[in-house]
């Protein structure tokens, strides 16, 4: 027998509940000014009668009831050889693809054939390959009982799966590959635009087998900086040189209508211009809406050489208005403030930098906020070398048979006959106490002779 | 036939404040079937002679001196008093129940029904005093007395203890002629002593009426769950559970009524047992017949 909710099973201590009922409360006495005690003899009280559990049928009844409905809680589940048969003839299957794969198209081949009509079958199209095996485990998590597999279907190039995303499948559930599609040999594959000193360059990345190529090209697109910094007159060199160091060092450029605007406010001292230019900018701060703002502020944030410099700087932005919303912050100084934060506005994001203009973390965050405006192409996806059918082969396992169903994925259980019992019992239990006589004093009511 | 006009209940009764205006209305509703005086000793001396006007009743004519002179004459008499009867009313705490709302206590019902009955006696030009708690009126006549006794009566209250024999004795001995001694308790106190007392009192002359006026939950002890008893009078309490207690209790409180009215009347003593669910006009009336008898 499996119990589908064991945990249920505490409950039976409220067996006792009755008992307890029965022995510990007392109800208080009423007090009654009477004219005389003279006719009225000592009797025990009916809270003290109650220590003597004087009916036992009836208390033996209530307990039963309340065993029986927590062991239905619980959930007993016979174990027969025919339907633990029929569990393990059945299957439940996740089937994961990857709906990025440029190869996914392709048609399918090897292991498809192989597949047995299922009791249950889902598809999840997933962005990554761990990620729809997650959502995979969660869906079988919730299947009825049944072996449980999950099908991984997929050209499988090197990087889209690893043995860490294999062993978090838990141990019952089983997993096989079936390729689809065909790596090419060779993909060459646009990866962006690169901001350099004079010039926007073309980047195009070669995979042939192991080896990869990289080519860059100029091309004729405008020069097209998309950060706009505020900053005071004194800060200005600084800024400038932090920017010329960045573009050495290339950048990635973004779509030419993503702008941002960065306002640097520990500087030398406020001037007329930018205390004008800082207003607008704070004025027009709203709460980020736009799905490229949000993401190039995440990547800022993740950004780890930025973080490692909000480390180093020791004080933070003292004005309160950058605590609240629409605000956010995306690195604090030493002493807790926040030292860069981010907020949104109709046409561009805007980030305010407490650091000094000279610090470290200008350029740092110059060339992160850049790189956050452009979509870089996910070379992941062009690879063209497979995962070894080696290693496709270790990661295989078959599915193993049911062991512990839990109560929230029955299609059927025992728990009906349980609950039954219980209203029989019941049944029982109010037929006992409508046949005792409510108080012994009543069977004996006498008429009293009027006078007068 | 006699004809018996509803009796008001006694809860209208008691929330009644003018104690004179229930007296009254309890007086004339038992008046209205009794066409013969149920409390003898009422007596008329002759007065003087007036010429018989048509209506006259032919008894009061005088026919010697009709023959003598050929004329009618009618006797006119001068009512005189020769009963003097005492109120006799418990005031310990044990009249102060049930403690209800409408509070018809046992000692609102024992104030209304002696107050009828003063009424009544008044009424016949009767004597009629009253001993309770610390207050004593002797017995007296007339109208302005009876207002007085009433106002008395009002101002009475039950509490704290109160013994029935003493104050029967005092009462029996403040009578100067033979009189009507009426009381009204719940005779909880020490029986032997009290029934001493009225036989004391009897042997001096006086008739002794008692009116032992209980509850109904005195009587039935209608309850069943646990109860803490607190004496109304010792303040001493009993914890028990009433359901349980109800059957030995019945028992001991229909001795002691059984035992109440075998002494009265063994001794002679006009004995009512009133409860007080039971109209006061009923339970007089029931008096009143039983004593014309």
């Amino acid at each position: 027998m499996l119990w589908l909710n064991p945990v249920a099973l505490f409950a039976l201590a409220a067996v006792a509940a009755p008992i307890l009922i029965h022995i510990l409360i007392q109800r208080r006495a009423e007090r009654l000014p009477f004219p005389t005690l003279r006719f009225l003899q000592p009797t025990r009280l009916a809270s003290i009668r109650r220590h003597l559990l004087e009916d036992l049928l009836l208390l033996a009844i209530r307990m039963a009831v309340l065993a029986v409905a927590v062991t239905a809680l619980a959930g007993p589940l016979f174990v027969t050889a025919a339907r633990r048969r029929d569990w393990d003839q059945r299957i439940v299957r996740a089937v994961v693809t990857d709906d990025r794969s440029p190869d996914r198209a392709a048609p399918l081949f090897e292991g498809r054939a192989e597949r047995s009509a299922p009791h249950m079958e889902a598809t999840f199209a997933a962005a990554s390959l761990p990620d729809g095996i997650r959502r995979g485990i969660l869906w079988l998590e919730r299947a009825p009982p049944a072996r449980r597999e999950i099908v991984v279907s997929s050209p499988l190039p090197i990087g889209s799966l690893t043995s860490a995303d294999i062993a978090g499948i838990p141990a019952g559930i089983g997993v096989r590959f079936e390729r689809t599609g065909t790596l090419p040999g060779t993909r060459t594959v646009d990866a962006g635009r690169l901001l350099t000193p004079g010039a926007v360059r073309a980047r195009q990345v070669t995979l042939s087998g192991d080896a990869t190529s990289v080519r860059d090209t100029a091309v004729s697109d405008p020069m097209a900086w998309p950060v706009d910094v505020v900053s005071s007159k004194e800060d200005r060199p600084s800024i400038d040189a932090a920017l010329a160091a960045v573009l050495s060092q290339r950048v990635w450029a973004g779509p030419p209508d993503r702008r941002v605007t960065l306002a640097v406010v520990n500087g030398a001292g406020p001037s007329a211009e930018m205390a004008q230019a800082l207003t607008h900018a704070l004025s027009s701060a709203v709460l980020i809406q736009q799905p490229w703002m949000a993401d190039a502020a995440a990547r800022i944030a993740r950004d780890p050489d930025v973080r490692a410099a909000a480390a180093r700087v020791r004080a933070g932005s003292p004005d309160a208005r950058f605590v609240a919303a629409p605000w956010q912050t995306l690195a604090s100084a030493v002493d807790g403030r926040p030292l860069i934060v981010v907020a949104g506005s109709p046409n561009r994001l805007v980030v305010v930098s407490a650091a000094p203009a000279t610090d470290l973390m200008t350029p740092l965050l110059l060339r992160s906020i850049a790189n956050a405006m452009a979509t870089v192409t996910d070379l992941q996806r062009a690879e063209v070398v497979p995962i070894s059918d080696a290693q496709v082969q270790q990661w295989s396992r078959p599915s193993a048979s049911i062991a512990s169903p839990r109560i929230e994925n029955m299609d059927q259980d025992d728990r009906r006959w349980l609950w039954l019992a219980v209203l029989c019992l019941l049944g029982v239990e109010m037929w006992i106490r409508r046949g005792r006589p409510a108080d012994e004093g009543d069977a004996r009511s006498e008429e009293i002779p009027r006078v007068a | 036939m006699n004809t018996v006009a509803p009796a008001c209940p006694p809860e209208v009764l008691a929330g009644i404040a003018d104690l004179e205006l229930v007296a009254r209305i309890i007086a004339e509703g038992l008046m209205s079937g009794l066409h013969r005086s149920p409390f003898h000793g009422y007596s008329a001396e002759f007065s003087q002679y007036r010429h018989y006007r048509p209506g006259d009743d032919l008894k009061y004519v005088d026919w010697k001196l009709v023959a003598r002179t050929d004329r009618l004459y009618t006797k006119q008499f001068r009512e005189t008093t020769n009963m003097a009867s005492a109120i006799v009313l418990d005031t310990s705490a044990s009249m102060d129940f049930p403690n209800a709302d409408p509070p018809v206590t046992k000692f609102r019902y024992a104030v209304i029904a002696a107050a009828a009955l003063a009424h009544l006696i008044s009424g016949q030009g009767d004597a009629i005093g009253l001993l309770a708690g610390d207050r004593f009126l002797p017995p007296r006549a007339g109208r302005q007395h009876l207002r007085g006794l009433l106002a008395g009566l009002s101002s009475l209250h039950a509490t704290g203890s109160w013994s029935v024999a003493d104050n029967v004795r005092r009462a029996s001995e403040r009578l100067k002629r033979r009189g009507l001694l009426l009381v009204f308790s719940d005779f909880y106190d020490d029986e032997e002593r009290t029934l001493a007392e009225l036989r004391r009192a009897s042997r001096m002359g006086h008739e002794v009426v008692l009116f032992q006026i209980l509850s109904r939950e005195e009587i039935e002890l209608p309850y069943r769950r646990d109860l803490e008893f607190t004496d109304l009078e010792s303040g001493k309490s009993l914890a028990i559970n009433a359901g349980l207690a109800r059957r030995e209790y019945k028992d001991a409180v229909a001795a002691f009524l059984e035992r109440w009215h075998g002494r009265a009347g063994a001794e002679g003593f006009q004995y009512s047992l009133i409860v007080t669910d039971t109209p006061p006009e009923r339970a007089l009336r029931h008096f009143l017949l039983a004593r014309r008898r």
